[in-house]
């Protein structure tokens, strides 16, 4: 192999192949670095929560002004339209809000000054909730109530109420990891209750508590008064099915959470990305076609010394060997580069995504990956059959 | 590989001349292994040609040539690339080194495929045909007679059934002429081969079991 190379490395042109090097390696750090940005950002538009998946709306009513002005609720939805709800074409399954029809007090001590407020709970279907079944679960032995918060309730009080008042700022983790009293009042009792954070939402904006929990004390402090259903959860087949905001539209419902402008920005998002893989592409494009074109005349030049290997007995797979082995170590050391390019950018722009995409996911890597790998795998196979062909035409000269 | 036979051979461009007086040309020749040929021309009869065909370099000939009983017309460059290794060796009248590679190296970059004589045995060579001081001399830079000798050295580093000789001397006084015809003789009797050479003028001085004259 190494007297071959001596032989077949003359006129290699180290002009054309850093050309093609440069160029290729320019055009695989740009296709990469979409896809990856692609990945990072698309699960923030899409809203997707490590609590509630991605293919639920929210759906609840506009509150009519007359209406809570004498007193009635007019944004509760009734028996029928649950059922209108379920009947729908897009609809997986419909499950209800329910509210609490007691008190509720909540007090954080946090050493030196304590926090506390009213608030309310609400809760949904436990099926609707991704969180371990263990942690989610109300025993009235045990006194501790699991609750989910918004996540921007954190930052309100972080941002907001911590710094006015001189109170610490709270981290996810410490907040998961401390527990704060809650007391429930109503029907002539008080009891006194220990809440802990079991989890973070971002598209709930509501204090969410385990079903049976809400039951339970419904039962006990509300002595089981007429729930009234004033959000739904619906799961859906397709969150970007037309249908869905046609229905909504039609009956005057409103979704929560914007997906319909995120679907937007997701739509420029993939515009946008698919313009830079496009020019990455063609870069990457012209670049092989330098390639190939050195390569050729790397070969014509080489003509004769091919002629005489084939006539020593050499296999033209042998005789190509050399320039495959040549091309797929350029192509390969091209795939390592890009893909630490791709890292160290990834690691500039993560930070910035990170205050601007609350929720920024770290997975997705390995897909770019996989994505160059495949690239350069079919790029060196592309250059191997040019490169075998050719030689395969000189082999067989008459 | 036991017989090379030429059933009715004739290069295209001879095909239209009715003057040809030939033991080959449009004649059923064979050749068999062990024996020693001597092909005889004046130039221009085509004698660089048939050392072509039968190597399996050009096919533009009509009639048929056959190896055993395998026409060479139907051979892929993979088979070819099999019979080159081992059972055909040819030492080339241009001779075919690569200039840029030294004299060592142009037998190696032939030994290494076929694996087929030691360092020791090729060392020999070298002393034997009084080149042992070049070996490590780039091609480019030795006389015509040298290259012939490193190109015979080449031609023997592989089994082979046939040896084609095309005018293996053209550039070799009497005594190194002689060397090289015993090294060939003792090597082909060694492993049983039959050898074929062609001459416009000079040729081996050694008994031929044929002569045949294009």
């Amino acid at each position: 192999m190494k007297l071959i190379w001596k032989l077949l490395r003359r006129h290699i042109s180290v002009g054309q192949l850093t050309g093609f090097f440069l160029a290729n390696l320019a055009g695989m750090v740009i296709i990469l670095c979409g896809i990856q940005i692609y990945l990072d950002i698309e699960p923030t538009l899409s809203g997707k929560d490590g609590l509630i998946g991605n293919d639920y709306i929210i759906v609840s009513k506009p509150v009519k002004q007359l209406g809570s002005l004498i007193g009635k609720n007019t944004a509760r939805f009734s028996d029928q339209e649950i059922a209108d709800m379920e009947a729908q074409p897009f609809t997986e399954s419909v499950g209800a809000f329910k509210s609490s029809q007691y008190g509720v007090y909540a007090r954080l001590d946090t050493g030196k000054k304590s926090v506390s407020t009213d608030m309310f709970f609400e809760s949904v279907p436990d099926r609707y909730i991704d969180v371990d079944i263990d942690e989610w679960a109300f025993d009235p032995q045990s006194q501790t109530i699991p609750i989910i918060v918004p996540r921007n309730y954190l930052n309100l009080y972080n941002f907001g109420f911590a710094q006015a008042q001189g109170l610490p700022q709270l981290s996810e983790g410490i907040l998961e990891s401390i527990s704060f009293d809650i007391t429930l009042y109503g029907n002539h009792m008080r009891d006194s209750f220990k809440g802990r954070v079991a989890g973070f939402s971002n598209r709930l904006n509501t204090i969410l508590v385990p079903m049976s929990f809400m039951q339970w004390a419904n039962n006990r402090y509300a002595s089981g008064q007429d729930d009234i259903t004033s959000r739904l959860i619906v799961e859906v087949g397709n969150p970007a099915d037309e249908r869905i905001n046609a229905y909504l539209q039609e009956h005057g419902y409103e979704a929560e959470n914007n997906s319909s402008d995120s679907s937007k920005i997701g739509f420029l998002l993939k515009l946008i990305v698919s313009i830079i893989v496009a020019i990455g592409a063609v870069i990457s494009i012209l670049a092989i076609y330098i390639l190939t074109l050195s390569i050729y005349l790397l070969l014509q030049k080489n003509t004769e010394k091919l002629e005489n290997l084939v006539l020593l007995g050499y296999t033209p797979r042998r005789v190509a060997a050399p320039y495959i082995m040549l091309t797929a170590s350029l192509n390969i050391a091209i795939l390592i580069i890009s893909i630490i390019a791709v890292c160290i950018a990834r690691g500039i722009y993560s930070a910035k995504m990170a205050t601007a995409f609350a929720g920024a996911t770290t997975a997705g890597f390995m897909y770019t990956v996989m994505a160059g790998v495949i690239l350069i795998v079919v790029i060196i196979a592309f250059n191997s059959l040019i490169i075998q062909r050719k030689i395969n035409v000189i082999s067989r000269k008459r | 590989m036991k017989s090379i036979i030429l059933n009715d051979v004739v290069p295209e461009i001879f095909a239209q001349r009715g003057d040809l007086r030939s033991d080959i040309w449009h004649k059923k020749v064979v050749f068999e292994k062990g024996l020693t040929y001597l092909v005889e021309a004046a130039s221009g009869q085509g004698k660089s040609s048939l050392c072509s065909y039968l190597y399996g370099q050009r096919g533009d000939y009509r009639g048929s040539i056959l190896f055993d009983d395998d026409d060479i017309s139907r051979f892929d460059t993979r088979h070819w690339s099999r019979i080159r290794r081992n059972h055909l060796s040819i030492l080339f009248q241009e001779m075919r080194l690569f200039p840029e590679l030294t004299a060592m190296e142009n037998v190696r970059i032939k030994n290494q495929i076929t694996r087929s004589q030691s360092i020791a045995t090729i060392g020999r060579w070298f002393e034997e045909l009084g080149i042992a001081d070049k070996r490590d001399v780039p091609v480019a830079k030795m006389s015509y007679g040298q290259q012939q000798r490193v190109a015979l050295i080449r031609a023997l580093c592989q089994p082979f059934d046939f040896l084609l000789l095309d005018e293996p001397i053209s550039h070799l006084d009497e005594h190194n002429g002689n060397i090289m015809r015993d090294m060939i003789l003792s090597e082909a009797r060694r492993i049983g081969a039959g050898v074929i050479s062609t001459s416009i003028g000079r040729h081996l001085n050694m008994e031929y079991d044929k002569v045949l004259s294009l």
